[in-house]
C-alpha cells in the first residue's frame, strides 16, 4: 500500500498547492514534496524485491494487483510495484523534484501556486510511470506527464516558450502514438492474453516463438516481432531522445525555466530509456540481439553527434542539453550489450545522469539568475564573484566528463566494460572504442565553456550587479554534488539491486541469441 | 387501388428540388427558411405516402414529429433572421460572413 | 608478514585527510592550510621510509591486499572492480619520492606563495594535498582500474593547480590544454583497461591470476580471436599500446607533450611537483609497474624505445632557444622522461626507475631553484633579464648548479649514473640482437650533447656574467623556507647516484648496485620473484629474454659511460665558450629560420590547435548547421506543412451559407452517382 499512499499524498499535495495562496505556495509545496522522499526512504529500508518485476520467479516489492474493469476481452488491472530497476528511478524522481522546487524559489515569481501545483502533479505522474506494472495504468501516467510539462514550459518559459512547448507536446505524443500502435500490434497477435499487465504480456511474448508475419500492401512480408520492436523503439527514441529524434530537446530546455529543465533532463528522459528497457529489451530480446549492432551504432551516433553539437553551442543551457543527448547514447549502447555490466551500467547511468544533468542545469540556472545571460562570451571571470556556485559548476562539469569517484565514471566504465565484451554486438570492441571517444569530446566543450565563463578577467555584458547566490540556491547544488560523489565512491549502494533486476534480462537475451559470437574467443568468461 | 407510389415520389422529388434550388440561388434569409420548409415537407410527403402504402402508422407519426420539429426550427430560424437584420442591416445571407476563418 | 602493512595505507590517507580539513577549514587555519599539508606529507614521508626500512632490514613484504570493493555487483555477474594496495620495492621507492618531493614543495610554497601574499591559498593547499593523495594512491594501487581512477584525479588536480591564477588569461587556457591533451591519452588508456578486463577478467598487477601472468601464459597459445582474427600476441600488443597512450599523455611524450610547457603558467612549486614526482612521473611509473606485460611484446618495446629516444632529442632541441627559465626546464623534463621511456623500451627496467628517482630529485631542485630566482627577480622569468646572480644568491646558485650538473650528466652527479645506465642498457640489448635499439641509442647519445649545452646556457645566462637589469642588481632575498628544500635536494642530487653505480660495477661488484638489488627483491620475501608476485627485476629479465628476445651482449659499461660523459662535457664546454662572457651574445639568433622553428616548437601547438579549432570545431559547426537546417528543418517542416495546408483548407469556409449549401448538394449528388455506379443502376 505504500505506493498508493505515495501517489495519493503527492496528488493531494498538488491540489492543496493549487488552492494555496501564491505567497505560501513555494514553501508549502517544498515542504509537502519532502513527504514522498520520506516515503521512498521508508520503502528503501523495507525493500525486498529480487529479480526483474516483469519476469517469472521474481519478488516485486510493495506489489498490489487488483482487477479494475473489463474492456472487451481484456481485464484491466490496477497493478503496481517496484523492482531494482524502477526503485532507483523512483527515488531519483522524488529527490530531484524537491531540489528542483527549491531551485525555483528565485526564478519563479508569477502564479506560484499553479507552478508548484503542476510540479507536484508531474511528480505524481512520474512516480506512476515508474511503479505501474499494468500497461493501461502505465500508459495513463506516461501520457499524463505531458500535461503538466506542457503548461510548465508554455507558461513560465522563455520568449519562444509556446513554440517549444507545442513542439515538445506534439513530438512526444506522436512518439507515444507510434509506440501504442506497436504495442497493440503485439498484444493483438498474442493468443490467450486476457490481462494487460506487463508481466503477463512479457510472459506471453517470450513464450511465443513468432507472432506471424505482416505484409505491407502485399509488397513484402515482415516479421511482426521485428515490426513491433521497431515501432516501440521509434516511439521511445523520441523520449530518450535518440538522434535523429532529438531536436525538441534543446528547444524545450532553452525555453523551460531552470527547475523544469532539471526535471526534463533529470527524469523525463529516463522515462524513454526505462521504457526501452521494460519493453524492447525485456519483451523482445531476440530481436534486440538480432539487430544489436544496428542499435549500438545508433547509440554511438547519438554519443558522438550529440557531443559535436554541444561543441558548436554558445548557450550554456544548450551545451548541457546536447550533452544530455550524448550521455543517453551511452545508455543505449549499454542496454544492447546484453552483459551484466552493460545493462546494469546503463541503468546506473540513468540515475547518475539524472543527478549530474540536474546539477548542471541548476548551476547554469543560478548563474543565469544572477547574470541574466547564459551566453558563453557574454561573461567571464565569474569565479571571483560567485565562488561557491562556480566551484560546484566545476565539480559538476568534471562529473559530466566522467571523473572517477563521481557517479558518471562508475556508470560509464561499467557500460564500457559491458559493451566491450558483449557477445551480441558484432565487432563490439571497435564499437565500444568509438563510443568511448565521447569522453574526450565532452571534456573539450565543457572545459572550453568553463574557461570562457568562469575564469579570466571579470566581465559581464548585461547590466546586473553580481552578488553571491542566496543559500537556497546553493543548497540543492550541494545536495546533488554530495549524491553524485556518494554514488561515485560507493556505486554498489544501488548497483546491486539494479544488477539483480537486469541479470534475468541478460540471460534471456543470450539464450535467444542465435547469432551469438564469442567476440574475443575462449578467454571471455 | 389508388394513386401509385411513383406519383408521390415524383411530387416529393419536385418539391425537394424546388427547395434545393431556392437554397442555392436565393440570398434572402426568409426565402432560405421557406426553401428549407419545402424540403422538409418533401420528406413528409414521402413518409405519409409510404405509411399509407404499407398500411403502417409509423410514417404518419414521424411526419407529425417532423412538423413539430419544423415549427421549432422556424421559430429559431426567424429569431436568427431578426438578429441578422439587427446586426447586418439586412437579411442577405451572403453578407453575414464574420464568423469565417 | 609484518603488521607494518596494516598501517601503511595511512601513507595515502594523510594527504586525503589534510585535503578534507583544508577544504572545510582552510580559511581559519595557520598559514592557510600549509601547515596541515606539511604535517600530512611529512607523516607520509616518515611512514614510507619506515616501510622501506622494514622491507630492507626485516624482509617484510611484498604485500598486496584488496581494501575496498568499488563495484562488486552480483556474484558471478561480470567482473569485480576493486581498490587495493600493493607494497613492493617499486611502489615503496616511489612513495618515498612522491612524499619527499611533496613535503619539500609544501615547505617551499610557504616562501613562494604565503610570503608573497597570494590570495586563495586554502584552495591552493587543498589542491596540493589532493594532488599528493591522488598520486600516492596511484602509486600503491594494485590494479589497473584503480590506477586509472587516480590517474584521472591527478589530471583534475593538475587542472586546478595550473589554473590557480585564474584571473589571468594564460593559466586557465593552459589548464584546459593540460587536461584535454592528457585526456586524449587517457582515452586510449581507458580502452586498454576495458580491454584488459575483457580479455583477462582482472586488472590486478600481482597474484597468481594477475593479467600479467595470464598474458605470459597466453602468448603463443595459438588462440585466434573472432574479432579481426587477432592472435593472442596481437591482442597483447594492442592492449599494451593502448595503455601506453595514457603514459604518453601524462609523461608528455611526443606527440602529446605540448601541454607540459604551457603548464608553466601554474605556480612554480606546482611545476616542481608535476614534473618531478607526480603527474609526469605517473606515465613512466605506469609502464614500469606493469613492465611484465610490456616485456611480452617486442614490437611495443621497440616503439617505446624509439619514441623515448626521439622525444629525448626532439624536446632537447626545443630547449636550446627558449628564453624563459621555466620553459627550458619544461622541455628538459620532456627530454628526460624520453630517456626513461628509452630505457624501458631498451630493456633497462632498473635504469628507468633509477632515472625516475634521480630525475625527481634534481628536477624538483631545478624548479624550486628557478622558483627562488623568480621570486628574487620579482616574477621575471626571462633569462636575458637576469645575469650575475651567483654572488647574490649563494645557496640558490650552488644547489642549482648541482642540479644542472646532474641534469647534464656530469660525473659524479646523480644524473650521470642514471642516464648512463639507461643508455648502456639500451646499447647492451642492441648489441645483443635487437637492432632497432641502435637507432634509439643514437637519439639518446645526441640528446646528451644538446642537454648539457642548454643546461649550461641556462646556468650561465642566469647566474654568471654581469647583472643585466635593475632587478638582477638587487634581487629580493629568499627565506629559510625556500633554502631548506633546495639544500636537501641539492645534497640528494650529489649523492643519489650512489644508489646504483652501474658504470663501475666491475669494481664495486654487482651486489652493491643497491637499486637493482632492491628492485630484484633481494631484501624481501622469496615470493617476489615467483608467480604470485611476478614483479621482480630478475623475473622481468627472464621475460625479456624469453618473449622479447632481448639478450644482453657482454660489454664493459666503462666505455659507453666514458662516451656519454665525453659528449656531455663537449656540450658543457660549448656552452661555456659561448655564454661565459660578462655580457653574453644571443648566439641562438644566428640560427635564423631554424631558431624560429624551434621557438615555435616545430609548430606542433599550432597543429594541435588547428586540430581542435580548425578541424573539429568546423565539423561541429557543420553538424550544428546540418542539425538545425536538415533534421530540425524536417521536424519544423512537418509542422509547417500542416500549418500551411490548414491555412489553405480553411479558406473553404467562406462563411457564405449558399456556398455551404452548394457543397452539400454537390456532395449528395456525388454520393448518388457513386451509389448508382456501385449499385449498377445504369449499366
Amino acid at each position: 500500500m505504500l505506493i498508493e499512499l505515495l501517489l495519493a499524498v503527492t496528488l493531494a499535495s498538488a491540489f492543496v498547492v493549487f488552492l494555496a495562496p501564491d505567497r505560501y505556495a513555494a514553501k508549502l509545496a517544498t515542504t509537502l514534496s519532502v513527504l514522498p522522499i520520506i516515503g521512498t526512504a521508508i520503502m528503501w529500508l523495507s525493500f525486498d524485491a529480487s529479480g526483474n518485476a516483469l519476469r517469472d520467479g521474481s519478488t516485486i516489492a510493495f506489489e498490489t494487483q487488483q482487477e479494475w474493469f473489463e474492456l472487451g476481452q481484456y481485464t484491466l488491472q490496477w497493478h503496481v510495484g517496484v523492482d531494482g530497476v524502477s526503485f532507483p528511478l523512483l527515488a531519483l524522481t522524488t529527490v530531484l523534484t524537491t531540489l528542483a522546487m527549491i531551485s525555483s524559489w528565485t526564478p519563479i515569481k508569477e502564479d506560484q501556486s499553479q507552478f508548484y501545483g503542476f510540479m507536484l502533479l508531474m511528480e505524481t505522474s512520474l512516480i506512476g510511470v515508474f511503479v505501474a506494472l499494468d500497461f493501461f495504468v502505465w500508459f495513463i501516467f506516461w501520457e499524463f506527464v505531458l500535461i503538466p510539462m506542457y503548461f510548465l514550459i508554455a507558461r513560465w518559459g522563455g520568449p519562444r516558450r509556446k513554440y517549444a512547448a507545442i513542439k515538445f507536446l506534439i513530438y512526444t505524443n506522436v512518439g507515444s502514438l507510434v509506440m501504442f500502435i506497436g504495442l497493440f500490434l503485439m498484444v493483438l497477435n498474442l493468443d490467450g492474453l486476457t490481462v494487460l499487465s506487463l508481466p503477463a504480456i512479457t510472459e506471453a511474448v517470450l513464450a511465443a516463438e513468432t507472432l506471424g508475419e505482416i505484409s505491407l500492401l502485399g509488397i513484402a512480408a515482415f516479421d511482426v516481432k521485428a515490426v513491433v520492436f521497431l515501432l516501440l523503439f521509434l516511439g521511445f527514441a523520441v523520449k530518450v531522445p535518440v538522434v535523429p529524434f532529438h531536436t525538441w530537446l534543446p528547444d524545450a530546455h532553452v525555453e523551460a525555466p531552470t527547475p523544469v529543465s532539471v526535471m526534463l533532463a533529470g527524469v523525463l528522459l529516463k522515462m524513454g530509456t526505462y521504457a526501452l528497457l521494460r519493453f524492447n529489451f525485456t519483451m523482445l530480446p531476440d530481436i534486440a540481439v538480432q539487430y544489436a549492432l544496428v542499435i549500438a551504432v545508433v547509440g554511438v551516433i547519438s554519443i558522438i553527434y550529440g557531443a559535436l553539437l554541444a561543441m558548436a553551442q554558445r548557450d550554456l543551457k544548450r551545451i548541457v542539453a546536447y550533452s544530455s543527448i550524448s550521455s543517453m547514447g551511452y545508455v543505449i549502447v549499454g542496454l544492447v550489450a546484453f552483459t551484466p555490466h552493460g545493462m546494469g551500467g546503463a541503468t546506473f547511468q540513468m540515475v547518475s545522469h539524472g543527478l549530474i544533468s540536474g546539477l548542471m542545469f541548476m548551476t547554469v540556472g543560478v548563474i543565469y539568475n544572477a547574470t541574466h545571460t547564459r551566453m558563453v562570451g557574454d561573461m567571464g571571470g565569474l569565479f571571483d564573484k560567485m565562488p561557491y556556485t562556480v566551484a560546484i559548476f566545476i565539480a559538476g562539469a568534471f562529473g559530466y566528463m566522467g571523473l572517477p569517484l563521481m557517479s558518471g565514471f562508475a556508470a560509464e566504465v561499467l557500460i564500457f566494460i559491458g559493451a566491450f565484451e558483449s557477445a551480441v554486438i558484432t565487432a563490439a570492441p571497435l564499437v565500444t572504442a568509438m563510443a568511448m571517444f565521447g569522453i574526450v569530446l565532452v571534456a573539450g566543450y565543457l572545459l572550453w565553456a568553463m574557461q570562457r565563463t568562469l575564469f579570466g578577467e571579470y566581465e559581464l555584458e548585461t547590466d546586473y550587479d553580481l552578488g553571491r547566490a542566496p543559500v537556497h540556491d546553493i543548497a540543492p547544488l550541494v545536495v546533488l554534488i554530495g549524491l553524485v560523489i556518494l554514488l561515485g565512491v560507493n556505486p554498489d549502494l544501488i548497483y546491486q539491486v539494479i544488477q539483480d533486476a537486469v541479470s534475468p534480462l541478460v540471460d534471456e537475451g543470450l539464450a535467444t541469441a542465435t547469432v551469438a559470437v564469442d567476440v574475443l574467443g575462449g578467454v571471455l568468461r | 387501388m389508388s394513386v401509385p407510389p411513383e406519383y408521390y415520389l415524383i411530387l416529393s422529388a419536385a418539391v425537394f428540388a424546388i427547395g434545393v434550388f431556392g437554397i442555392l440561388v436565393r440570398r434572402n434569409a426568409l426565402m432560405f427558411l421557406m426553401s428549407v420548409e419545402l424540403m422538409v415537407n418533401a420528406a413528409n410527403i414521402n413518409l405519409i405516402a409510404f405509411a399509407f402504402f404499407y398500411g403502417n402508422l409509423t410514417g404518419q407519426v414521424f411526419a407529425l414529429f417532423v412538423i413539430a420539429l419544423a415549427a421549432a426550427e422556424v421559430a429559431i430560424g426567424i429569431g436568427i433572421i431578426l438578429l441578422l437584420n439587427r446586426n447586418f442591416g439586412g437579411i442577405d445571407v451572403t453578407e453575414a460572413v464574420t464568423m469565417r476563418w | 608478514m609484518s603488521e607494518i602493512f596494516s598501517t601503511a595505507p595511512a601513507i595515502v590517507l594523510f594527504p586525503l585527510a589534510s585535503f578534507l580539513i583544508i577544504l572545510a577549514f582552510g580559511k581559519w587555519m595557520p598559514y592557510r592550510g600549509a601547515l596541515a599539508g606539511i604535517v600530512a606529507t611529512g607523516f607520509s614521508l616518515a611512514v614510507s621510509i619506515w616501510v622501506a626500512l622494514q622491507m630492507a632490514l626485516d624482509g617484510a613484504g611484498p604485500y598486496q591486499e584488496t581494501l575496498y570493493e568499488f563495484i562488486a555487483g552480483l556474484e558471478g555477474e561480470g567482473v569485480t572492480l576493486t581498490f587495493g594496495v600493493l607494497f613492493d620495492p617499486l611502489s615503496v621507492l616511489m612513495l618515498i619520492i612522491v612524499s619527499l618531493i611533496a613535503f619539500l614543495v609544501h615547505v617551499f610554497s610557504l616562501g613562494y606563495m604565503n610570503d608573497e601574499g597570494e590570495t586563495g591559498l586554502p584552495r591552493y593547499y587543498a589542491s596540493l594535498s589532493l594532488f599528493t593523495f591522488s598520486m600516492l594512491a596511484f602509486v600503491v594501487s594494485d590494479n589497473l582500474l584503480m590506477a586509472f581512477v587516480f590517474f584521472e584525479l591527478v589530471g583534475l588536480c593538475s587542472y586546478l593547480l595550473i589554473g590557480f591564477w585564474f584571473r589571468r588569461d594564460g593559466p586557465p587556457s593552459a589548464a584546459k590544454k593540460a587536461f584535454l591533451v592528457t585526456r586524449f591519452g587517457d582515452y586510449f588508456f581507458l580502452v586498454g583497461v576495458v580491454a584488459v578486463f575483457a580479455v583477462f577478467g582482472t586488472t590486478a598487477y600481482a597474484g597468481e591470476n594477475s593479467f600479467i601472468n595470464q598474458a605470459a601464459d597466453m602468448v603463443g597459445d595459438g588462440t585466434e580471436y573472432t574479432f579481426l582474427n587477432l592472435s593472442s600476441q596481437q591482442v597483447i600488443d594492442i592492449t599494451a599500446l593502448l595503455i601506453l597512450g595514457g603514459a604518453i599523455g601524462k609523461s608528455a611524450q611526443f606527440p602529446l607533450h605540448t601541454w607540459l610547457p604551457d603548464a608553466m603558467e601554474g605556480p612554480t612549486p606546482v611545476s616542481a611537483l608535476i614534473h618531478a614526482a607526480t603527474m609526469v612521473a605517473a606515465g613512466v611509473y605506469l609502464v614500469a609497474r606493469m613492465y611484465g606485460f610490456y616485456a611480452l611484446s617486442p614490437n611495443v618495446l621497440a616503439i617505446l624505445a624509439l619514441l623515448g629516444g626521439f622525444t629525448a632529442l626532439f624536446a632537447a632541441t626545443m630547449a636550446l632557444v627558449k628564453q624563459e627559465l621555466k620553459q627550458v626546464l619544461a622541455y628538459s623534463t620532456i627530454s628526460q622522461y624520453g630517456y626513461m621511456m628509452l630505457a624501458l623500451g631498451g630493456g633497462g627496467y632498473v635504469a628507468a626507475v633509477f632515472h625516475l628517482t634521480t630525475h625527481a630529485i634534481f628536477k624538483a631542485l631545478l624548479f624550486l631553484g628557478a622558483g627562488a630566482v623568480i621570486i628574487a627577480m620579482h616574477h621575471e622569468e626571462n633569462m636575458w633579464e637576469m645575469g650575475g646572480l651567483k654572488d647574490k644568491m649563494r645557496v640558490t646558485y650552488l644547489t642549482f648548479l648541482a642540479g644542472s650538473l646532474a641534469l647534464a650528466g656530469i660525473f659524479p652527479f646523480a644524473g650521470f649514473w642514471s642516464k648512463d645506465e639507461a643508455l648502456f642498457e639500451t646499447l647492451e640489448h642492441a648489441l645483443g640482437g635487437a637492432d632497432v635499439l641502435f637507432v634509439a641509442y643514437g637519439f639518446g647519445l645526441l640528446a646528451v650533447i644538446v642537454t648539457a649545452f642548454y643546461t649550461f646556457r641556462m646556468v650561465f645566462l642566469t647566474f654568471h656574467g654581469e647583472p643585466r637589469t635593475a632587478n638582477a642588481e638587487d634581487p629580493h632575498s629568499i627565506g629559510w623556507n625556500m633554502k631548506f628544500p633546495l639544500v636537501v635536494l641539492g645534497i640528494g642530487s650529489v649523492l643519489a647516484g650512489a644508489l646504483n653505480m652501474g658504470v663501475i660495477k666491475e669494481f664495486i661488484g654487482e651486489n652493491n648496485l643497491f637499486l637493482a638489488e632492491w628492485l630484484d627483491g633481494a631484501t624481501i620475501g622469496d615470493e617476489y620473484g615467483t608467480a604470485e608476485f611476478a614483479l621482480s627485476y630478475g623475473h622481468y629479465g627472464d621475460l625479456l629474454s624469453e618473449y622479447a628476445g632481448y639478450e644482453a651482449a657482454t660489454l664493459s659499461p666503462l666505455g659507453p659511460g666514458a662516451i656519454a660523459l665525453g659528449l656531455a662535457v663537449i656540450g658543457l664546454g660549448v656552452a661555456w665558450y659561448l655564454y661565459r662572457a660578462p655580457e653574453p651574445e644571443p648566439h641562438m639568433t644566428k640560427l635564423g629560420g631554424v631558431r624560429t622553428v624551434l621557438m615555435n616548437n616545430y609548430y606542433q601547438d599550432e597543429a594541435q590547435v588547428w586540430f581542435a579549432t580548425g578541424f573539429t570545431l568546423p565539423i561541429a559547426r557543420g553538424a550544428n548547421t546540418f542539425d538545425q537546417g536538415i533534421i530540425d528543418g524536417l521536424v519544423d517542416a512537418a509542422g509547417g506543412v500542416s500549418m500551411y495546408a490548414g491555412e489553405r483548407f480553411r479558406k473553404i469556409q467562406t462563411g457564405i451559407v449558399s456556398n455551404y449549401a452548394a457543397l452539400l448538394t454537390l456532395g449528395l449528388l456525388l454520393l448518388l452517382v457513386w451509389l448508382g455506379i456501385d449499385g449498377g443502376w445504369w449499366f
